[in-house]
Order: C-alpha cells, then structure tokens, then sequence
C-alpha cells in the first residue's frame, strides 16, 4: 500500500502535464484528494508547465480574434458554483479522516465523483443542450430535407421544422478561403435578412450541425463569403441560396 | 476543470510574482460578469500563448485554430468557475488549452497520423525549443533552464507537454521503464519550477 502510494505522489508530474490518462487520472485526482502535499505541488508544477507554453507564443490569424468574439457574444455564460450545487468547492472540506460507517463513505465518494465529473461536466451540458435542440428539428413532424450543391464547390445541407421555425444546416467540401475571408449564413427574407452567424472551420471537410431559428414565411438560406468578422448585411452574392419556407 | 480538481490553497503570488496576474485575475473576474472589454483585454493578453501552445501540439495549422477558438470560448463561458486560489488565471487558461490539445490528438482519428509522426517526433521537440526561443527573455529563461535538465528529464518533460503524449507514450518513444518516466518527468519539472523561480 506504502507503494502504491508512492508510485501515485511521483505522478504529480505527468498529470500537470495532462500526461496520464483514464483509469489511472481518475485513481490519481481521487489520491488528490486525500493528498494535500501532492495536490500543492501539482499546482506549482502547472504554473511551471504555463511557462513552458508562454515560451512558445505565436501571433494567431486575426480572423481568429473576430471569430471569438463574435462566438463569445452569442454564448450564455456559465453561473458561479453556490454553496448548494454538489461539487462547490469540495476539496476545501477534506474527506473526513473520522467518518464512520457506510453512509460517510459514501457521500465521500459522492463528492469525489462530483469534483471529478464537474469539469467535464459543463462541456457535455451545452453539447447535450445543442444537439438536444437539433434533434428536435430533425424530428419534428413534417421535417424536410434540402441539399444544394455551392456556385464554389461543395455543398449546403438544410433540414427544416416548419413547425418550430428552425433550421439545421450543414456544410461539405465548402473549399478553405484565404484568411481574410470568412463564410457567412444568412436568412435572406422578404421581411428583411438576418446573419445567422459565420460558419465554424470544418472537420474533416465537413462542418458540425448547426441551428438557426426564427425562420419566417418566404424565407431562404443563403450563404456568402464577406471579410473575417462577417458583415451586418451580405456584400457579395450568395454561393448557395435553398427557399426554406416557400 | 482543473481548478475544481485541485485543493484549496490560499492566494500566493503567481509565478513571477508581478502585476500581470493580478490584471488577469481581475480581468477574468470582470469576464464572468459578462464584461466584453474585459474579455478582449483577456483575449489580447492569452490568445498568443494559448494558440501557439496548441499549435505545437496539433499541428495542423487550421484544426490549431479551431481548437483555439474552443477553449477562448470556454474561458468566456466558465470564466465563474476561476478560483484564484488553485493557480493563476494564465495558468487556469492554458490548462483548458492543453488539456483541449491533448484530447484532440488523443482522440482515434488522430491516432494513425500520429503514429507516423511518432518515429521523428522524439528528437524534434528540444530542438524546436532552442529554434523558437530567441525574442524574449522569457523564452530565453524557459530555454536555459531546460538546458539545466538531464537530457532524459528535458525530453520526458517536452515529448509530454509539447508533444501531448501521455506518459506511457513518452516511455514507448524513448524506450524507458513507465516508472522512470514518471520520476523525470517530476524531476525534470521540478527542477525548471525551481529555476524559473515559480513561486506558487
């Protein structure tokens, strides 16, 4: 057991580094628990490795900078953790060195698991969230499909939910634009035209599912190619336009 | 994240020790708050390390990109969960960084490529160290006191966080026993702690 123990303290290190991975970091963050000595180097070995990235710096493309910002002010922001909600603040109240019979330990393992899951656990929230709500265009009753290939190349897939107004849509072998540019959604209507975001750089070729909503009757998808940053109105004619609500 | 893993410890200077922490700190508070000035500062301060720290671990210029846009967007998103008290907002960020990095050439589709690459990969890291390091002085510290390390310690410690292996993957590259890897990587981490004067 003193060996084990040991063997975990001398992988402070490598999980600073995010070198280890699953069975072993979960035994290892729950020794971290147990382990303040460990924990505290751990901290400083990390604030060591932040060095070894800030030494190797680079002037990301500017566009990335437009695109950020613009993602950002689209984003809900997460809460801060209250007292109530199960994995605040956990590792301030060590597990009890006393605690007695099954019931204790089980809360103790409850806490680990929860300390464990929450980082994780907010990435999965909003990618469940998202995929939730695509899942409910496509099936929503009377979803249709549309595909139309691009005057550039590739093509432009379009499901559409009359019903709940909303559009799923998703791109291939739309050819890479210089760095200036970027490509752009529109919901290009006889009321008015509304973005409807720029799109992500694709996997693969192909960009993930995304969701547009507040579709209105006459309403066409269209996509353009404008300056990195996007544009509040299309500037250039669109490469694809698919009528969404005819 | 991270920060969540780790225990509590109270406020300490970062490393260095200087104002710029403290900015960010401040900053990332302002963040959670939904604060977008405060966020541009943050963007200005952190996209160049985060994006040149993924860079050297995916590659690929344009999935680097990609992966740099996630985690700026995470720090937007969860800057609340930022407990200053568990490391420093620089290092809370490029924690999200790396960790975003390592899962994205861990994951199996990344697999194939990698293995290719793996054969060349295990002498290019210092090297590439010593070529990028020039300009600043931080680069210089962080470059002599890797020179400082066993040459086993320095390329443990690069083929792991440059390189996002993990650390059965470094002991594969450099043909080494798992526990010894395990113990240069400490020491070797430990050592450049000590030099750079990381005070936390």
């Amino acid at each position: 057991m003193r060996l084990l123990r040991h063997e975990l303290h001398i992988l402070t290190g490598a999980y600073a580094l995010d070198a280890v991975d699953g069975r072993e970091r979960d035994r290892f963050e729950r020794h971290l628990h147990r382990c303040q000595p460990c924990g505290q180097e751990v901290l400083g070995l990390r604030e060591t490795a932040t060095r070894l990235a800030v030494a190797v710096a680079r002037v990301p493309p500017p566009r990335l900078r437009e695109r950020v910002l613009t993602a950002a002010a689209a984003t809900r922001q997460l809460p801060p953790l209250t007292d109530l909600s199960p994995a605040s603040r956990p590792s301030r109240r060590w597990v009890p060195r006393l605690a007695a019979g099954l019931a204790a330990a089980a809360v103790a393992v409850a806490i680990v698991l929860g300390v464990v899951l929450a980082g994780r656990q907010h990435q999965l929230d909003a990618a469940q969230a998202r995929q939730q709500a695509i899942a409910e265009v496509l099936n929503s009753p009377g979803a249709k499909i549309a595909s139309r290939p691009t005057s550039l190349g590739g093509s432009v897939t379009v499901v559409i939910s009359r019903q709940l107004g909303k559009v799923v849509y998703t791109t291939a072998g739309l050819p890479p634009l210089p760095r200036s540019k970027v490509y752009q959604l529109w919901l290009l209507g006889p009321p008015r035209t509304r973005s409807a975001g720029l799109l992500p750089l694709p996997v693969a070729g192909r960009t993930v599912p995304l969701l547009a909503a507040g579709l209105a009757s006459g309403d066409s998808f269209g996509v353009t190619v404008e300056p990195a940053g996007g544009t509040a109105q299309p500037t250039t004619a669109p490469i694809v336009d698919i009528p969404l609500l005819p | 994240m991270s920060s969540a893993d780790l225990p509590a410890r109270r406020p300490a200077p970062g490393p260095g020790g200087d104002d710029r922490d403290s900015d960010l700190d401040w900053l990332l508070h302002r963040v959670a708050r939904g604060d977008m000035t405060a966020f541009e500062a943050v963007y200005a301060a952190l996209a160049g390390p985060v994006y040149g720290l993924i860079c050297r671990v995916v590659r690929d210029p344009a999935q680097s990109e990609e992966v740099a846009q996630e985690v700026l967007l995470e720090v937007w998103r969860t800057a609340s969960r930022f407990d200053r008290s568990r490391g420093s907002a620089q290092t809370w960020v490029m924690t999200i960084a790396h960790r975003r990095a390592v899962d994205r050439v861990r994951s199996a589709s990344a697999q194939a490529q990698r293995e290719q690459k793996s054969a060349t990969a295990a002498a290019a890291p210092a090297d590439e160290v010593a070529d990028e390091v020039e300009a600043s002085l931080d680069r210089e510290r962080v470059r002599r006191c890797l020179e400082s390390l066993t040459e086993l310690q320095r390329e443990s410690v690069t083929l792991a966080y440059y390189g996002g292996y993990s650390y059965k993957e470094v002991a594969g590259l450099l043909s080494v026993a798992l526990g010894t890897i395990k113990t240069r990587i400490r020491d070797g981490l430990i050592r450049m702690r000590d030099c750079l004067g990381v005070s936390w």
